[in-house]
């Protein structure tokens, strides 16, 4: 919608973006690091999809805590400075530290994980002339209110609702097959009456594809399962639980951490 | 000579007075509503009889939303088609919703600040038969609490028409209670109801009697001493103007209502009456930290909680 480029300058961006949200981190002294790094992708990907406009159509983060992810790339589109990004969750920002509509672009305030999808789906029957899509967690289908929304979606043939599940098989305390195994998830949306395409969230061409074909799914509701890498990019976080919620990183292991996503 | 708008003393008894139900007139409102305003919706959680919606949905059928029983979806699906730029209207008993979804209103609705009625039905131990379960005394406390949520508790079928139609037409989260029984007719039909305001129903001097919700018809029915009787159904925002100057008139004030004391109206007027200095008498009518139970109807669960007429007459008599 807004930048409109090949998968190889995705790519770029990505790795640029990567960078924005370790800054921040650093500087705000607190973050939701992991999964800003393993969403960020799917959203870069949503935002520059030729089969989407979010000047029309509508982007619900359910995960709120994902928020760092989605304000670098509404800061980009918007064109708000970095040093505007800096003061996230410090008082009176309008970035705060979960999701909220104080951010232009932000249409839905979330932060309590299971929500966002019920509000997607009646957002999608008000407005039958658009899209809604909603990125939501694989941990986060620990929510009964998840499996409502399901049925609900099913029932009303909600073609125009588009439900990405970032899947990086972490949650707060651990691993979500340890926390609580989701089981054949992409078999389950199926049984729910929903579509549903698996891809390498970290692959801008998939993603792109399925985004299209999710579109393309106009009778039954349409879920994209993205396959991530919790705290992508960076080693010492990737698939480590402890990097939910980063506090106080240290000198040393941010500047370990940039020089990794520089390279 | 401009009017007054506070309706002469009468001297109704709720034993008098015509029945009539309330969750009757929400349902006969929301349907009168339905030909007028074609943005607005209604949300249902399988208790689309219970809460009166059939009318609504036979006749407006693409803006009746089915949920079945699953109040969280239910209310995150109305604020979604808020968002859509809709009215909506989401009605089950309180102990579902506010009871079961609260953290949804809380979140999807009024952090959202989407425009979302929320009618709790078979509200207080009005709800009979039916139990602990199911007679909720803890809504108003919950609502309240939640910031951009307005709170309101008709007294009649004849004001809940009239509330019905003004948070209608407001943009905010708004929540309404109600009950199942008939009730007596109370309300002046050609009274307006305002958002913010309280009327007082009877005036006198010696005693101020506030409360909301049918409940407070059994105040009606006391004809000795002078009782100033005051429906506050707009428990949020609260008038504390009017409320206040009865007070000061008074110097005695008894709230009754069928809910909790923790949270419910009483600890509202009480904190208002402190805050502004005012030295009154004050006893407060209300469930004292127990759960219901079933009983043959609620005028029976009212003297076996202490809410009831007689419990009003023993408080007059000892804050006098």
């Amino acid at each position: 919608m807004f930048f409109r480029r090949s998968p190889h300058a995705l790519e770029k961006l990505s790795k640029e973006l990567r960078q924005v949200i370790l800054e921040t981190t650093y500087i705000a002294g607190a973050a939701h690091i992991g999964g800003a790094l393993s969403v960020l992708d799917t959203i870069i990907a949503l935002y520059n999809s030729p089969d989407l406009n979010f000047e029309k159509d509508h982007f619900i983060l359910s995960a709120g805590h994902l928020c760092l992810a989605h304000y670098a790339v509404l800061s980009k589109i918007h064109h708000i400075p970095e040093k505007t990004l800096h003061t996230f969750s410090q008082l009176g920002s309008i970035f705060q530290g979960h999701e909220s509509t104080e951010v232009p672009g932000v249409e839905f305030s979330s932060g309590s994980l299971g929500q966002g999808l019920s509000f997607a789906a009646g957002l999608a029957i008000g407005d039958k002339d658009s899209h809604v899509v909603c990125v939501t967690t694989d941990g986060e289908h620990n929510e009964g209110q998840i499996w409502e929304a399901l049925l609900f979606a099913n029932k009303y043939h909600l073609g125009n609702l588009i439900n990405v599940v970032d899947y990086n098989g972490i949650q707060i305390d651990g691993k979500t097959e340890d926390i609580m195994p989701l089981g054949e998830l992409a078999a389950k949306y199926l049984r729910f009456g929903w579509t549903v395409t698996t891809v390498d969230g970290h692959d801008f061409s998939a993603l792109l594809k399925a985004i299209k074909q999710a579109k393309n799914s106009t009778i039954y509701p349409a879920c994209i399962i993205a396959k991530t890498t919790f705290g992508k990019g960076i080693s010492y976080m990737e698939g480590n639980a402890d990097y939910h919620h980063t506090k106080n990183l240290s000198d040393d292991l941010y500047q370990q951490a940039l020089d990794e996503l520089k390279k | 000579m401009p009017t007054t708008r506070v309706s002469k003393p009468k001297t109704i008894s709720p034993s008098e007075a015509k029945l009539a139900s309330i969750r009757q007139s929400f349902g006969d409102t929301l349907y009168e509503l339905g030909s007028i305003m074609p943005d607005l919706y209604v949300v249902s959680m399988d208790l689309r009889e219970s809460m009166r919606l059939s009318r609504f949905a036979n006749k407006f059928r693409s803006r009746f939303i089915e949920c079945g029983v699953a109040e969280n979806n239910a209310a995150g699906v109305a604020a979604g088609l808020a968002k859509a730029g809709k009215t909506v209207f989401i009605a089950s008993f309180a102990c579902f919703s506010p009871g079961l979804n609260w953290s949804t209103l809380r979140e999807s609705i009024c952090y959202n600040n989407a425009n979302v009625k929320i009618v709790g039905g078979y509200a207080g131990l009005m709800a009979g038969v039916l139990g602990a379960t199911h007679q909720m005394l803890e809504d108003v406390s919950l609502v309240r609490s939640l910031p951009n949520m307005e709170v309101f508790s008709p007294i009649d079928a004849v004001e809940t028409a009239k509330v019905v139609k003004a948070i209608a037409r407001t943009k905010t989260p708004a929540y309404l209670r109600i009950v199942a029984p008939e009730t007596p007719l109370v309300f002046p039909q050609k009274l307006a109801f305002t958002i913010g305001k309280s009327h007082v129903l009877q005036k006198g001097t010696s005693v101020t009697i506030l409360g909301h919700g049918p409940i407070l018809t059994s105040a009606f029915s006391i004809k000795k001493p002078s009782l100033e009787i005051v429906n506050c159904s707009s428990i949020k925002p609260l008038d504390e103007a009017t409320i206040l100057a009865s007070v000061k008139k008074t110097g005695r004030c008894i709230v009754i209502e069928d809910h909790q004391k923790n949270g419910g109206l009483g600890e509202a007027v009480a904190s208002s009456i402190l805050t502004s200095g005012l030295k009154c008498k004050f006893i407060h009518l209300a469930v004292n930290n127990q759960f219901g139970q079933s009983g043959k109807d609620y005028q029976q669960l009212f003297s076996h909680y202490h809410i009831g007429q007689k419990d009003l007459e023993t408080a007059i008599k000892k804050i006098l």
